[in-house]
This record gives C-alpha cells, structure tokens and sequence, in this order.
C-alpha cells in the first residue's frame, strides 16, 4: 500500500480491500441475481435494479453501524426500537416546528443518545452487549409506546420526503446515501487508527488493552455510531413512508443483524466487513423482490426465505471448512 | 396478622364500590390504533355508567405469557368484570378457564376466542367486511380491470376472513383479473415494499385490495412515487385513512366499528354487573366508508362518546 495515492484513491482502495474479503458472499447474490433474470423478465431491469438498491438502502444504513458494534465481538438488539422512536420524536419535531431540519436533527440526536446510553452500559459498567442493549431495547419500545400511545403521525414536507422518495439523475437519493456511507464505512475500518483498533478489540481485547487500545471510548464509539446510524435510517424510513407509528422498528432488529452476520462478519468479533454488510442487506432484498415478482404462494414465502439465506451463507462455510482441514 | 390484611381488604373493595364498578379491560397491544380506539371506547362507556376502567395491554405486542399473568393478576385483584380480547384465540382457552373459575363475568370482544364461558360476544365480521370493502372497490372500477391483494399476517384469522371475503367479491366479478395476492403482513413499509417489487412485473393495476388501512397507505405512497394510478381500499377507518379518503387518495376503507366494540363490550359487562339483559352476540356488519359518508368518523376517538347501548345493539 502506497501512502502516494490521492484522496479518492485511498477510498477505492479501502473499498476494494473490503470488497476482497467478500468474494463468494458476492458470488452468492449474483447466483441469485441470475437465477431471477431467466425467471422474470421485470427483473433485469433499471428500474428494478434501482428499486432493489432503494430497498436495501435503509436496511444497509441501519446495519453498517451495527457492523462496527459486532466487529468489537458486541451486539446492538436496541436498533429497530431506535428506529421506531427516532422516527417518532423527529415526526413530532417536525410537525410541531414546522421545520424539517430540526426534525432530522432530533432524529439522529435521540438515535445518537440511545447509542451513547448503550455505550455507557457496555464500556464503563461493565454490561454483557447482549443484556445491556436487550434491556436498552425494552426501555426504547416503552418510551415510543407511551408517547405514540398507538397513534399515527403523518403527512411530512415534500422537501424532508424528498430524502427517500426523491431522485438526482434517476438514482433514488437513499441509494446515494448507501454508498456514501458504506465507502466512509469501509474507509474508516480499513484505514484509519481507530477501525484497526476496533477490529483489535473484537479480536482479542486483553492484547488489545495491553497494546494501548482506549477501550471503552472506542466501545463507546461503536455504539454512538450504531444508535445515530439508526436515528438517520428512521429519516429515510420517515420520508420514505411519510408517517411514523409506535411499532415501526419491530421488523428491523433481526434482519439488520441477520444482515450483517450474512455478509460474513463475525459474531465473536475481529473479522467482517462493512461492505459484506451491503451484500447481506442486498441478498436479503432480493429474496423478497424475488418472491414479489415470481407471485410466490404467501404460503411458501418464510420457507423459501429461510432456505436461500442458508445456502447463501453455505459455500462460504464449506471453503472456510476445507481449508482449515488443509492446515 | 391476617385479620387486619382481610379488614384493610374489605375496606379496599368497599371504596371501590362506592367509587362504580371497576372493569378490567384486555387489548392485545399498544401498537396497533385499533386497540386504542377501543380502549377509548371503553373508557368513554366507563365513564358514561360510572364505572372505572384499569387496562391491561402486554408490553411485547400479542405476547401469550404475558396477557396469562395479566389474567393471574387479575384473578387476584377481582375486578367486577373483564372485558377480554384474547391475543391468541386457541392459546388464551386456559387463561380464561381460570378467569371462569375465579367468577368475574367476562365478555369477548373483537376476537372470538375458541373456548370458556363468556357473558356474549361483542365483535365485526371480517369475512363481510372484506367482502363489502372489495365490492365497493370493484364496483367503482366498473367490474373490470387488473386488482392485486395485499394479505396480512397469513395465519391470523382476520386475515383468513378478510381475504376469503375478497376472493368471494372477485368471484362476483369475473371481468376483474387478481394479478397476485402477496403478504404485507399489516406493516406498512412491507407493503410499500412489495407493491414496489409488484409495479415492476405488471404494468398496469388498477385496483389494490390490502387488509388493513396501514398496508393501504404503503400501497398509495409507492404508486404515488412511481407516477402510477390505481385505486386502493383498506380495512379498519382509521383517522389516516379517513384523511387519505378526504384527500382524494384512497377510494374507501371498510369500517371495523373498533370504538363501537369497546362502548359495547364494556356496557354489556357493566349491565350484566346490574342484572340487565344483555345480548349473547353482537357482531357489528359491515359498512364501508367513503368520500360521501365519513364526515361521522372524521371525529379524533378522543372525542368521540359512545352511542346509545340501544342504538349499538340494533345495529
């Protein structure tokens, strides 16, 4: 690695560097990719590409952050509630100032203040992540359940809805969001202190303490990061849907984790990639664009689900297996 | 010791007569806006006969633990009745077997629950209402044209009626083609999804069918942003849905009488506490709401009062 490249050299490079350690998770969803072209004619198309980016989109900007939370060998099971009460307090924001700034910004504030809070718990008291963001997770619905009490709140500026249902040059603007964060993502974890020092963590935290890793500020670090992720994926999830109720997040919590474990980082910490988190966003995505456009039986949907994301994970597994044996 | 725990007992249960009956009410959750216009209704049908209302909601949606400790606590404090939805219609038989043996009168309300003894039924054919609803669609489009159905959690039992009343419309219709039937499971961002996915294989729907008023406004938010016209109908007459019917946006949205289940549920329970007679069975019919009636609902529940028990029970 040279220290002559330019700035956007060193971000493809970041990029790329991720991207490698990704390959058949990649190879997975491209199989996918081809199996859906023959099936339907609608798939291959630009639009429905775009759709299907637009799709994953919040997906991916909830799971990123959760990726560098399960890179330190922790787990964040407070975001979907972080989204639901995001999406609430900066709809309620919104509709009282009438400003759609500072509805976004309270938005990512109040995510931002779940992940602080998250942190505190895990670095300085010393919480199992699981515990902590679980019990983080209850006081969250709580809180949006009391303030919604099973209202709706709805009907947003166009400008604010403009952030997920809006297009420049034809690209839908969340997708534009995707990249932009999964290339400060994946530039952060590959080239700079701070990610190395988080995969450092995640790998063996003892070395990583000796060697002079401040570890519950980066700890704390993740979780801010996971929790303001949340606060913005509930403005696109806002602007997109153009109301916001008290059980929004419920659907989230799993599928972003699954998400981030499918594109291939580990759950014990030290290996996994932002990028990889893109790919699990985009399989999961495809799965259900899939089903849609072939009108699969409602019946047979959960199945069918459940058995690709098995087998997109399965070749990876199997290589990974093989050459530990040759070892 | 004992003594003065059952004295200060008895003295408790004195002041709450004096103060009306007190009624338990169990929702299934705090998320869905239902539940919350029939807790509403229960309370404004507490307060209209002077009793006090005390809800019991679990705090993890439609959680089966949760409402059978609810229901072991209630059979501890004793309110004077329960008015109960069951969260699961099959797993709840227990818990109500003990809320039998305990001897509180309880009435079902919304959701038929498949075993115990009840003082009556209080609730709204999902089977008509899905019918009525999917008419009133297909009759606008003049009983031709390309409708797409969006389900909802497939195993619930609304949902089975529901769409099994759509179907039962589409049947009457056969100049209607029903393009696909795909789960939205009642969520909104799920159905927009979907309907996005959807708009990609067929290039023209005309009409779209979805079993609740959340699900429906996901479906009017992705054919608003994709440029597409279609007309949509949803189930429940929320306040949303009422707005979006107003604006032009929706066509129509069947009438779930949530407001009006919990008012009567609640007055049955508290007149059979009053040896009244009270009806076995009510079960609210269908009506479809629409650009020329909702100005009756367009009401926040909060607002609203129950209507007279007479006029409920003719319904």
């Amino acid at each position: 690695m040279s220290f002559a490249l330019s700035k956007p050299g060193r971000f493809i490079g970041a990029l790329t560097a991720d991207l490698k350690t990704i390959a058949y998770r990649l190879a997975a969803a491209m199989v996918i990719c081809v199996i859906l072209t023959f099936a339907s004619d609608a798939f291959l198309t630009t639009n429905n590409l775009l759709n299907v980016l637009r799709q994953a989109s919040l997906l991916f900007l909830l799971a990123s952050g959760l990726t560098l939370v399960i890179l330190t060998a922790g787990l964040d099971l407070s975001v979907g509630a972080n989204i639901g009460l995001s999406a609430c307090i900066a709809a309620s924001v919104m509709k009282l100032s009438g400003s759609a700034l500072l509805g976004a910004a309270s938005g990512v504030g109040v995510g931002m203040c779940i992940g602080v809070a998250n942190g505190l718990l895990v670095a300085l008291m010393r919480m199992p992540p699981f515990i902590a963001t679980y019990g983080m997770l209850w006081v969250v619905h709580g809180i949006t359940f009391w303030y919604m009490a099973g209202t709706t709140i709805y009907g947003f500026p166009s400008a604010f809805r403009a952030l997920g249902s809006g297009y420049f040059l034809g690209v839908p603007i969340p997708v534009y969001l995707m990249f932009v964060f999964l290339t400060l993502g994946a530039f952060f974890a590959q080239r700079t202190t701070y990610g190395q020092e988080i995969y450092a963590i995640g790998a063996n935290r003892e070395s990583a303490r000796l060697s002079g890793v401040p570890i519950a500020r980066r700890l704390i670090l993740v979780y801010t990061v996971s929790g303001a992720m949340a606060g913005l994926a509930s403005l696109v999830f806002l602007a997109r849907m153009n109301s916001a109720e008290g059980d929004i997040g419920e659907a989230f919590t799993l599928p972003a984790i699954a998400a981030v474990l499918i594109g291939g980082t580990s759950l014990f910490g030290g290996v996994g990639t932002v990028s990889g988190t893109l790919v699990g966003a985009l399989i999961l995505t495809l799965v259900l664009n899939g089903m849609n456009l072939l009108t699969l039986d409602a019946s047979w949907q959960p199945l069918v689900t459940g058995v690709i994301v098995i087998l997109a994970v399965f070749l990876d597994t199997l290589t990974r297996k093989r050459a530990e044996a040759r070892k | 010791m004992n003594k003065i725990f059952l004295t200060a007992a008895i003295m408790l249960s004195t002041a709450a007569q004096a103060d009306g009956e007190k009624i338990a009410v169990f929702t299934k959750n705090l998320t869905n806006p239902l539940f919350q216009v029939e807790r509403l209704g229960a309370e404004s049908a507490a307060k209209q006969m002077g009793a006090t209302v005390q809800h019991y909601v679990p705090t993890k949606p439609d959680s089966i633990p949760e409402q059978m400790s609810q229901i072991e606590d209630v059979a501890v404090k004793r309110p004077n009745a329960i008015v109960f939805i069951p969260v699961d219609p099959k797993a709840m038989v227990p818990g109500i077997a003990k809320i039998n043996a305990a001897n509180i009168p309880v009435v079902n309300v919304t959701d038929r629950a498949a075993g115990g003894k009840f003082v009556s039924f209080i609730g709204a054919d999902d089977y008509s209402l899905g019918l009525e609803t999917a008419r009133f669609l297909l009759k606008a489009m003049g009983g031709k044209g390309n409708v797409v159905i969006m389900e909802g959690v497939k195993a619930s039992l609304t949902n089975i009626d529901r769409v099994r009343g759509f179907k039962k419309a589409l049947e009457e219709n056969p100049g209607v083609k029903l393009l696909a039937q795909q789960p939205g499971n009642y969520q909104r961002l799920q159905a927009l999804q979907v309907m996005e996915n959807l708009m990609q294989t067929f290039p023209q729907i005309d009409g779209v069918i979805a079993a609740n008023d959340a699900m429906a406004t996901g479906v009017i938010e992705a054919m608003e942003a994709a440029n597409r016209k279609g007309l949509v109908v949803g189930i429940n007459g929320t306040k949303e849905a009422i707005d979006a019917i107003k604006a032009g946006k929706m066509l129509a949205s069947g009438d779930y009488a949530g407001f009006e289940q919990g008012c009567l549920g609640t007055m049955v329970a508290i007149r059979e506490l009053h040896k009244l007679p009270v009806p076995k069975e009510v079960v609210f019919p269908a009506s479809v709401i629409h650009k020329g009636n909702y100005q009756p609902y367009d009401v926040a529940a909060e607002q609203r009062a129950c209507p007279k028990y007479e006029d409920l029970i003719k319904k």
